[in-house]
């Protein structure tokens, strides 16, 4: 079985995000840059179902990334991934979430896929939009939030998270699933992986070689930033230090009831 | 003149607080377009639901009791509003900004090949274009944009953004026909419930979160849901809890987990770890109860209580309890 997994570079959650005024775009540039960690969930199930499935099944990455971005990708194929495709091209700089559904789907017909793995959501873009469009870009079954794979011969069979519980779904292959964080917790790359990653297949595609010059890019997309601000500032509040926990409590108490907020 | 349509998340007749916010927005954002306000049901207890909804100002509801939405994932309901948007023509399409919400909305942009203003909290009109307001990268900024190069537009909702109000003068509730020639294989074997969760996460107006500082498990289902109960809330959870397997995954807030933004949020032995705060940052008033005094949480909560947060906890759930029956 062929497995394709869709990897984003986003900077490092505890990095200070910035948008420069100029481009209206996040700044990549100047911190650490990491794998999307919703993505990194979606590889570890990939790579748990290769474990399952044996020797004929692999695990490519497929990336729409910035150019500071190889090592992202190297760390993948570090955690067992067998081979990485990347989409590397200035053109697709300020490509919405539409349009990233799009170049994806460009590749994954290109590369060939029974199934396809996405995290639910970006870290920086957080849309949420891309598994969906995707599916439907692809034309297969689309199964979001999946939370556990409990088959995946002849066809799935998988655990679909809803708001009090799940439920189980089942359907065809080709298909694409988005997973959420209770698949497992993604594994970290051994040293064997990181010596094995450096040789590993790294194709790069170009936006003409796909043919989506018509849907990456800025003046392509579907929605269009007018203006960012920071939020008004969250001030440190009081610190309560009280003699005991019923004295706490009335502090918190007091507070709210002043507020109307009991 | 574009429409506005609202995908009516439900399941069985109940629906949760966010239609009747998307159903009140949709009419202010209809009028600012011009246009109308439509709503779209689906499944098994549509019916009944649309006859809550009518006290809604709503102009059209959609209703189709068809077996293939409770039979099958997504894609019919999918079906139904692609259809009605095309029908309409021009139009904006709201979905809650939820687990399922986020999928069908998604999926509609893509046939409509349309862009998604994600996790929208406000709306407004200017020159002549509908902007939409999300907070973003964590609530580090909050960005205004618009649709362009598309008729259409899909917006998911943050719930607990706007407000409910009903009133209007009665929607005319109205038959939509099944998409023809479609035929569907994703099927839904079976629904599991776990936490039995009578108000979600993203729409509790109030949410006691706990953290590693409750020491275990058993706090969450104690002491904690005890207090959510008291405040008519829910309780959610860190990532570190919910990785610790003490709560499922679906009640982890934060960065791989939901984003809420209630009225009070009440952390308990929650240190305020940026993967949280993501998630969470947004709410109205935030109280946190750490034996830490040094915790990050204290950098941006309204009040820092340092003291036994299992011991608080149960405290104010008895003040809580009285103040109701008084």
């Amino acid at each position: 079985m062929k497995i394709a997994v869709t990897v984003k570079v986003v900077p490092d959650t505890a990095a200070e995000k910035k948008i420069d005024p100029a481009t209206k775009r996040l700044v990549r540039t100047g911190m650490n840059l990491v794998m999307n960690p919703y993505d990194e969930y979606a590889l570890e199930a990939a790579l748990r179902l290769k474990e399952q499935l044996g020797a004929d099944t692999t695990v490519t990455v497929v990336s729409m990334y910035p150019d500071n971005g190889k090592e992202t990708i190297r760390r993948a194929l570090a955690m067992g991934a067998d081979d990485a495709y990347l989409i590397s091209d200035d053109a697709l700089g300020g490509t919405d979430a539409w349009g990233t559904a799009v170049v994806l789907g460009a590749a994954l017909r290109k590369i060939g896929f029974d199934l396809v793995l996405c995290g639910g959501l970006s870290d920086d873009g957080t849309t949420g939009a891309v598994p969906g469009a995707l599916a439907e870009d692809l034309g297969v079954p689309g199964i979001a939030n999946v939370r556990h794979i409990e088959s995946a011969q002849d066809g799935l069979k998988v655990q679909c998270e809803t708001d009090n519980g799940y439920q189980v779904v089942n359907g065809p292959l080709p298909a694409l699933i988005s997973v959420t964080m209770a698949v497992g917790e993604p594994r970290y790359p051994s040293l064997k992986g990181i010596m094995g990653a450096k040789k590993k297949p790294l194709t790069t595609f170009t936006a003409a070689e796909l043919g989506v010059a018509d849907a990456g890019g800025e003046a392509n997309g579907k929605t269009e930033l007018l203006s960012f601000a920071p939020p008004a500032a969250r001030g440190k509040g009081q610190v309560v230090t009280p003699d005991d926990a019923a004295g706490g409590a009335r502090v918190i108490f007091d507070y709210l009831k002043e507020r109307k907020l009991v | 003149m574009p429409d506005v349509i609202i995908f009516v998340e439900q399941r069985a007749g109940h629906t949760r607080k966010v239609t009747f916010e998307l159903a009140s927005e949709a009419h202010k954002v209809a009028g600012m377009l011009g246009g109308k306000a439509h709503a779209v049901v689906l499944g098994a207890g549509a019916q009944t639901l649309a006859d809550q909804l009518k006290s809604y100002p709503l102009d059209v509801i959609h209703v189709n009791e068809d077996g293939d939405v409770d039979a099958y994932l997504a894609e019919p309901e999918v079906d139904y509003l692609e259809a009605l948007a095309r029908e309409l023509g021009p139009s904006i399409i709201m979905v809650p900004n939820t687990l399922h919400g986020r999928d069908i909305g998604s999926r509609v942009a893509a046939r409509l090949k349309t862009g998604i203003a994600a996790d929208v909290t406000d709306l407004s009109f200017e020159d002549g274009r509908l902007v939409c307001t999300a907070p973003k990268l964590g609530g580090a900024y909050i960005t205004k944009s618009a649709f362009k190069n598309s008729d259409y537009g899909v917006i998911t909702v943050r719930p607990n953004a706007f407000s409910a109000e009903a009133g209007g003068s009665g929607a005319t509730v109205q038959p939509i026909a099944k998409p023809a020639g479609k035929t569907y294989v994703v099927k839904i074997e079976s629904h599991v419930e776990e936490a039995a969760a009578e108000i979600g996460l993203e729409e509790a107006a109030v949410i006691v979160s706990g953290g590693r500082g409750l020491g275990s498990a058993e706090p969450f289902e104690g002491v904690l849901k005890p207090l959510a109960k008291a405040f008519g809330g829910a309780v959610g959870a860190t990532r570190a809890v919910a990785d610790a397997g003490w709560v499922p995954y679906s009640m982890q807030i934060g960065q791989t987990g939901k984003t809420v933004s209630p009225r009070l949020y009440l952390a308990f032995g929650i240190s305020g770890a940026i993967q949280h705060k993501v998630g969470m940052s947004t709410s109205g008033t935030i109280i946190a109860v750490n034996t830490d005094s040094g915790a990050p949480i204290g950098e941006f909560a309204d009040m820092l209580v340092v003291a036994n947060a299992n011991e608080v906890a149960k405290e104010l759930t008895k003040l809580v309890e009285a103040n109701r029956s008084a």
